[in-house]
């Protein structure tokens, strides 16, 4: 496996939040999503893979580089959008722009205009009145402009409309379809990004629960339906996140395949369904089982 | 020019402009206490300087940009200590020049030295306390320090006129000694700053790489 991005036995302690021994690898030519519920950690992780913030124990590396002494040169090849775009507020968006542009290698000039056209935002009006919406915008045409070999987005959907959504994705799909580069995103997993994520790892009070290929896991996880009068007791065997109601009952599994074989009867006969899980619903049932 | 260093010059030269528009002319004109009283008030001059460019700062734009820390302090420093070097050039050519009117003594050249040197390393002191602690939490404790500096200014130009032996700190013993020989006091002096100054540069790159309280 090629890794862009190495991450391991990540710590980091604030006063009121800690992330603990956090291992996470980022492969080249694939997007991988960063989920988790409020205050799990996503943005604390995301701030020391991207080198803003030094990791308090453990180690990253970037393009085979350590974080530590070398995060300069590895943000020249890293296009960062935090959760809450920072720039100079008082200061228009093509003044901002001149200014960044001046410390990168690369600056695609061209492209960041098209991408500001695209995304509607007026490069004369002074940042501080831009909307929640169009800060992420210009946060992420600044980090596409300087032609980055990986993405790191934090929440970038949020404030976000369905067309720009739409939009984003469509991007960040194109950005890893020449198989050289690669993305990172937090997000909660309602704003589609799990629609888009190759390689998932979910993350719960500062702890990585599950990391694994995002058709793999969705291969596993299954919803099991089954009516309550014809049930056949060992159907639940092994079911997590079972939900009793009126119309019939319904649990997951996390090893659909080694199941299959002993509710084949009841699926032949019409007792038991299946139906694909989503990456919230195994999200929830995990942080329900942490 | 680097983005940083035209951004924040602006703020230090503005503040230069206007200090000096308004306090210069008195060391040009008034009798010896000015040399006394408007030097004391380089410390206010560069720390309202320093508080001014941070006001709008943004780190953490600059830390989504491939910056060096190292770069960012140097920068802040290299402004600290131009405008500490501009005023002291000031300073010192005026006091040279009032020298045949008896306004001001070779120990005034000691005494300007002295407090530019303070200055420096209290707006040095202020930067390191920004990065460390952020903006926000350093800003009321600048104010109550400039502000005693200012009652401190008032109250010895005052009693200067009105209190008989009030002491004048540029004829204080230390002072008046090293102004017996201040081609070499003042060089030393000037490089003992340096010094310090560098020093406080220095841990600015390590607290600056490690703290997140300005981010």
């Amino acid at each position: 496996m090629d890794t862009m991005l190495e991450a391991t036995g990540i710590g980091k302690r604030y006063e009121d939040f800690t992330l603990r021994d956090v291992s996470l690898g980022v492969r080249r030519g694939a997007i991988t999503g960063v989920f988790g519920p409020n205050g799990a950690g996503k943005s604390t992780l995301i701030k020391v893979l991207a080198c803003q913030v030094p990791a308090g124990a453990g180690t990253v590396r970037v393009f085979g580089l350590p974080c530590a002494g070398r995060d300069a040169a590895i943000r020249n090849r890293i296009g960062y959008v935090p959760q809450e775009p920072v720039f100079y507020m008082d200061k228009t968006v093509q003044w901002n722009t001149r200014f960044a542009a001046a410390y990168f290698a690369e600056w695609d000039g061209g492209e960041f205009y098209r991408l500001l056209d695209r995304f509607k935002v007026n490069p004369l009006k002074a940042v501080k009145h831009l909307s929640g919406g169009q800060k992420k915008l210009l946060a992420l045409a600044m980090a596409l402009s300087h032609r980055p070999d990986l993405l790191i987005l934090d929440e970038p959907a949020a404030g976000l409309d369905v067309l720009h959504r739409r939009a984003l994705l469509d991007r960040l799909r194109a950005f890893v379809a020449d198989g050289d580069r690669a993305v990172v995103v937090a997000s909660h997993i309602t704003d589609g990004l799990d629609e888009i994520a190759e390689d998932v790892s979910f993350l719960h009070e500062g702890r990585v629960i599950l990391h694994d290929d995002r058709d793999d896991l969705l291969s596993r996880w299954k919803w099991i339906l089954y009516a309550e009068g014809a049930r056949d007791p060992t159907v639940e065997d092994g079911l997590t996140d079972v939900r009793r109601q009126p119309y019939g009952n319904r649990g997951l599994t996390a090893d659909f395949p080694a199941i299959r074989e002993s509710i084949a009867p009841a699926l032949a006969s019409g007792d038991v369904r299946v139906e694909n899980a989503s990456l919230e619903d195994i999200l929830i049932a995990l942080v329900k089982e942490a | 020019m680097d983005p940083i260093l035209r951004r924040s010059s602006f703020y230090y030269m503005t503040t230069f402009v206007i200090f000096n528009g308004i306090l210069g002319r008195f060391l040009g004109r008034d009798p010896w206490p000015a040399f006394e009283a408007i030097p004391l008030l380089m410390p206010v001059y560069l720390m309202s300087a320093v508080l001014f460019s941070e006001a709008g700062e943004s780190y953490a734009f600059l830390r989504t940009l491939p910056v060096r820390d190292g770069r960012i302090v140097g920068t802040k420093f290299a402004l600290i200590g131009l405008s500490t070097t501009l005023y002291w050039i000031g300073m010192m050519t005026i006091a040279l020049g009032r020298m045949d009117e008896g306004v001001s003594s070779p120990s005034t050249l000691v005494y300007v030295t002295i407090v530019c040197a303070g200055g420096l390393l209290l707006a040095s002191g202020l930067q390191l306390a920004i990065w460390s602690f952020g903006r926000a939490k350093v800003v009321g404790p600048a104010v109550v320090i400039g502000g005693l500096n200012l009652v401190l200014v008032i109250v010895h130009t005052a009693s200067l006129r009105r209190t008989p032996d009030w002491p004048v700190f540029a004829h204080t013993w230390p002072i008046d000694w090293m102004g017996r020989m201040p081609w070499l006091s003042v060089p030393a002096l000037t490089a003992l700053a340096a010094i310090a100054a560098v020093w406080l540069m220095r841990v600015g790159v390590r607290v600056k790489e490690h703290s997140e309280a300005a981010l």
